[in-house]
């Protein structure tokens, strides 16, 4: 496939955008769409407006974020721990194997009837959901990266009397596995907010409960403000991520 | 590892037997370094230099024998160190930490490290390019890095692996002519693996050559050729060309598994 210019690019992506809006406004307005359904995308802002105003936009946001935050955290601590040591100590390795297996293929909601029996409806057990979600990415990315290191590293490393465990770990397994566990850490930035939300439907207050609040009431362009506002931190995380990626990386580029 | 003391050679390997997995590799290899001595170990590809490097540097048990390598000459010191075949530098460090690397955990405070590693620096000609990452520099620079690193710690020996091996015709006359001059400047004694006759005519003071006495034996030491002719005269003299050739027959005659010429 042949490449556009940047500028032809930019171009073309907002009109795909501004079509597709410009289409979703008119259906709704020649009657093509149901409007108890759909929101008139004109009527968004306004609504976001209205929510900002009453304080609600930044009390659920708030309130997100510091699951999310916590989430994120603590999954990715113990996912980079756990992987980076199940790569670089085969015991370990052996013992975690089987379980990692087991435990991997259960999706992170599928822990929220022991994330309520076990924390209640709190956001600890928001937190913990997320975590989980987060853990296996960055996990995984993080053990493979680590093994994919070239064992002439280490070589050098023992040559140049770096050869103790802390200092392999320190001097070449960490720096050399950067790029990928650092790809597992934006992955897993993403993955949070996809399962904030979800956990926030069964009543612990952010974002997701505004959403099913507003719901109820087939208020539909409240909820797509949600949804846009989840697009738009989203969007922050990955650019400020990006950002101390390419700081920490520079010997890449 | 036992250790010499520092008036006699700084290596000594006996009766060395080389191998892995029940396959002996290279057998009955003796060998002494005088201090600052420039030997280098020329055979055929696959006959076991690297191995035998690897061995005297004691990252390879031998199966058989023992080798002694002098201790380091100051706490600040380490006893050996290794240039390799790649450069092998850590891209996410900067020149200079490259440099360092060696000097970490070394009794040196981090002004003394940085002053050590751009000495090395400006020794192989590179003092201006310490804050630049690796991949910016071409093949003979990095390698002249690997040189630099090697050369930090103060060894007492120092192995080279093939070090110009990789790199292109030019480059690599460029690096053996800095080295003959390097060597002036360092008090190590350097043990030099090559498959390149010339090139180790050129640099060493002894050449010993490995081959095979018949196909499925292991290798062993087949002569060693003390180089007699001043450094500087070595290149455009008739003498020169005779050892040349001289070493080539010794190596040619081994691996074609005929007749084995008395050792001088």
């Amino acid at each position: 496939m042949k490449n556009l210019p940047r500028s032809k690019r930019t171009l073309a992506s907002a009109c795909g955008l501004t079509g597709l809006v410009l289409l979703w406004e008119l259906s709704l307005r020649a009657g093509l769409l149901p409007g108890n359904l759909v929101p008139l995308p004109s009527s968004i802002p306004a609504e976001f407006l209205a929510e900002l105003r009453d304080g609600i936009w930044l009390e659920v946001v708030l309130a997100s974020l510091s699951h999310y935050s916590i989430g994120v955290l603590i999954g990715s601590v113990l996912g980079i721990s756990v992987g980076v040591s199940a790569a670089l100590m085969p015991g370990f390795d052996a013992a975690q194997s089987w379980l990692a297996r087991l435990l991997r293929p259960i999706p992170p909601l599928a822990w929220i009837p022991f994330a309520i029996i076990w924390f209640g409806v709190t956001e600890t057990a928001a937190a913990f959901i997320i975590s989980i979600g987060v853990f296996w990415i960055n996990y995984f990315t993080s053990y493979s990266a680590v093994r994919a290191i070239e064992p002439s590293y280490y070589e050098v490393a023992t040559v140049f009397g770096q050869g103790r465990f802390v200092d392999r770990l320190q001097k070449v397994s960490l720096p050399a596995a950067a790029p990928g566990i650092l790809g597992g850490l934006r992955a897993g930035l993403g993955q949070g907010w996809m399962t904030v939300v979800a956990a926030e439907l069964f009543g612990i207050p952010g974002i997701g409960q505004r959403m099913m609040e507003a719901s109820g009431l087939l208020a539909t362009d409240i909820v797509v403000v949600y949804m846009l506002t989840i697009a738009a931190l989203y969007a922050l995380f990955d650019y400020l991520f990006i950002m101390v990626q390419r700081r920490v990386l520079r010997w890449q580029q | 590892m036992a250790t010499v003391n520092a008036t006699g050679p700084v290596l000594a390997a006996r009766h060395l037997q080389l191998g892995f997995g029940g396959e002996v590799v290279l057998d009955d290899v003796s060998l002494e370094v005088r201090p600052q001595e420039f030997v280098a170990v020329v055979g055929a590809s696959g006959v076991g230099k690297s191995t035998l490097l690897r061995a005297l540097a004691g990252l390879l048990p031998p199966l058989q024998g023992q080798v002694s390598l002098s201790p380091p000459s100051e706490p600040s010191s380490r006893s050996w160190s290794m240039v390799f075949q790649a450069p092998r530098l850590y891209p996410w460090r900067r020149v200079l930490a490259n440099v360092e690397l060696g000097l970490e955990g070394l009794p040196l405070s981090r002004p003394e490290r940085h002053q050590r590693a751009r000495e090395q620096l400006a020794l192989v000609g590179l003092e201006d390019l310490g804050g630049r990452w690796p991949r910016t520099l071409s093949g003979g620079q990095q390698q002249r890095v690997g040189i630099a690193r090697a050369l930090a710690v103060k060894p007492q020996v120092l192995f080279m692996d093939e070090p110009f091996s990789a790199l292109d015709a030019i480059t690599r006359r460029r690096l053996q002519g800095e080295l003959s001059q390097l060597r002036q400047r360092t008090e190590a004694a350097i043990i030099f693996v090559t498959h390149d006759i010339e090139e180790a005519a050129l640099l060493a003071d002894r050449v010993m050559v490995l081959g095979k006495p018949e196909t499925r034996q292991p290798a062993r030491v087949t002569t060693t050729v003390p180089i007699d002719l001043a450094l500087a005269k070595r290149q455009n003299r008739a003498g020169f060309t005779d050892l040349v050739q001289t070493l080539e027959r010794h190596i040619g005659s081994e691996t074609a598994g005929t007749q084995q010429e008395p050792q001088s």
